[in-house]
């Protein structure tokens, strides 16, 4: 055993799926964009949760919605606060008004911080990250 | 009708460690140091304490403090989960306990190594209330506080016009009062050149938008008004206490309106309690994780319309002297981050008239604010009853 350690590739933060979530992540690795819409009013919710809170019902279904949206605030991360982000900083993390009447965080790939505005369109994209995980990001769209 | 919980309640002792980055002391030794300096600053032994309000997590639990202050039958346990709106939010828990007889003296204490110890991006992680920013933020690159809150800001300054020399102003003018205090982490008057100039954090903010990371400890002590009024220091006591919880507590990025938190629902009502308006306030302590957040909290506190808060802040208004003075010992920004409670210990003194080079001539009536989570927000409004 050596005793100059290498210190390890940091690792990216992943995230745990829970009972409710794992509908939504094992549409992300297939490349489709699940949400949670519930069976009682029809309403759509995210994050996902086991309640409707327009109409109290726990019936709900995951449904393939539309991927574009419009630019709602942005920033651009300087320090990255985790190791892992540290190669990637500066990086613009946009979050965006879905069409399907959810916000998505996620960064912004292709569009310079000077360029951006509110209300500019923009469409997501599916990134795997290992065999379980696919993150989602956004290009002009 | 008189709201039935106003003025029966007083901040009765204030205590405080000393402000440093760095310290062996473990996060519970700053909290007892503190409590013993608010007990004894209320002229109480640590015997009288039957209530014990602990800033969690870090520091200690009651049962520290039944182990350590000897605490002979403590009646009322409780922790207020609101990151940084919980010390003031736990006032209204205290006031609410010795008002209606449970207890008699309340204390409510922070202890934090948060220099020294564990810092803000791992930390945040461990809160249940950070949950789902960790599942679907962390992995995207969003871990700390200033990279959740920035977004917020960005939209302020593309939809009012809100410029990087607003923060500045707030920077500014939050470390000239620091330096009026003996007890601060930053000491060295600072400028708006070199605001501008600090390294970008999370577009917009710079490092000096941003609080400190400090050790330190705060504790406060809550009494029956009529039981304050025989103690040691000039009576105290809170008009008005609420807190309020925004829509999607738990995820910003889900908030109908990032500019709407919970401070929207708590200021209201805790006007309505005090029975006064922010024309009546002669000095404010307003929550100040980051500059920007010290311009929102202005708007959702009245002082000024939605999206005017950056002007509002120019031309010397929030300084020493001006109509509303903020921040007169140099809140999270230059004096420390023990999460707020200095600032309910620093609108105490002003309104006992011991703040010493900051004080606020003739200071009557005066509020503070805590801001935290993801916008939870609570606010007291005190007054010199002495």
């Amino acid at each position: 055993m050596s005793t100059a350690a290498t210190p390890a590739a940091p690792e990216r933060p992943l995230p745990t799926p829970t009972r409710e979530s794992q509908p939504h992540w094992d549409g992300m690795r297939e490349g489709r964009f699940l949400l949670q819409y519930c069976s009682g009013c029809g309403k759509v919710r995210h994050y996902p949760r086991p309640v409707c809170p327009h109409c109290f019902s726990m019936e709900s279904e995951f449904k393939e919605a539309p991927t574009g949206g419009a630019i709602h605030a942005w920033t651009v991360c300087h320090h990255p606060f985790n190791f892992f982000f540290k190669a990637a900083a500066p990086y613009i993390v946009a979050l965006v008004d879905m069409d399907a009447g959810v916000r998505v965080n996620a960064p912004l790939r292709g569009v310079a911080e000077a360029d951006i505005k509110i209300g500019q369109r923009v469409k997501l994209g599916f990134e795997p990250v290992n065999k379980e995980v696919t993150l989602p990001f956004f290009v002009a769209g | 009708m008189v709201h039935p919980l106003r003025e029966k309640a007083a901040v009765s002792g204030i205590g405080e460690t000393a402000y440093t980055r760095g310290t062996h002391k473990s996060a519970l030794a700053l909290q007892l140091e503190a409590s013993l300096a608010a007990i004894a600053d209320a002229g109480l032994s640590p015997r009288d304490i039957d209530g014990v309000v602990p800033y969690f997590p870090g520091g200690g639990i009651a049962e520290d403090f039944i182990a350590n202050l000897g605490l002979p039958d403590l009646k009322l346990s409780l922790f207020v989960p609101m990151g940084g709106a919980t010390c003031v939010a736990a006032i209204q828990s205290a006031a609410m306990a010795v008002a209606s007889g449970v207890c008699n003296h309340v204390l409510i204490a922070v202890g934090r190594t948060g220099y020294s110890g564990a810092r803000v991006s791992t930390r945040l992680q461990q809160f249940p209330q950070f949950a789902l920013a960790a599942e679907f933020e962390a992995p995207i690159g969003i871990f700390a506080p200033a990279q959740l809150y920035a977004p917020g800001a960005r939209r302020h300054m593309e939809l009012y016009g809100t410029t990087e020399r607003h923060f500045a102003e707030v920077a500014v003018v939050t470390r000239q009062h620091a330096i009026l205090n003996g007890n601060v982490v930053m000491n060295k008057p600072l400028t708006v050149e070199e605001h501008h100039a600090s390294r970008m954090i999370s577009d917009p903010f710079r490092l000096f938008d941003c609080s400190l990371e400090s050790d330190g400890g705060a504790a406060i002590v809550v009494s029956r008004s009529d039981r304050a009024r025989d103690l040691k220091k000039p009576l105290v006591t809170i008009m008005g206490v609420a807190e309020g919880h925004p829509e999607s507590p738990a995820s910003i990025a889900q908030r109908p309106d990032l500019l709407e938190f919970g401070l929207a629902k708590s200021a209201p009502r805790a006007y309505e309690m005090a029975g006064v308006g922010p024309k009546d306030i002669d000095v404010a302590e307003i929550y100040d994780c980051f500059t920007f957040t010290v311009i929102n909290q202005l708007e959702l506190l009245g002082f000024c319309k939605k999206g005017e808060g950056g002007p509002f802040v120019m031309g010397g208004r929030i300084a020493l002297g001006g109509e509303l003075p903020i921040n007169t010992h140099g809140g999270l920004l230059s004096q420390g981050h023990v999460v707020g409670l200095n600032h309910v210990i620093e609108l105490t003194r002003q309104l006992r008239r011991e703040a010493g080079k900051a004080q606020v001539k003739d200071a009557e009536v005066g509020l503070v604010t805590g801001y935290g989570d993801m916008g939870d927000g609570s606010i007291a409004i005190l007054r010199r009853a002495a």
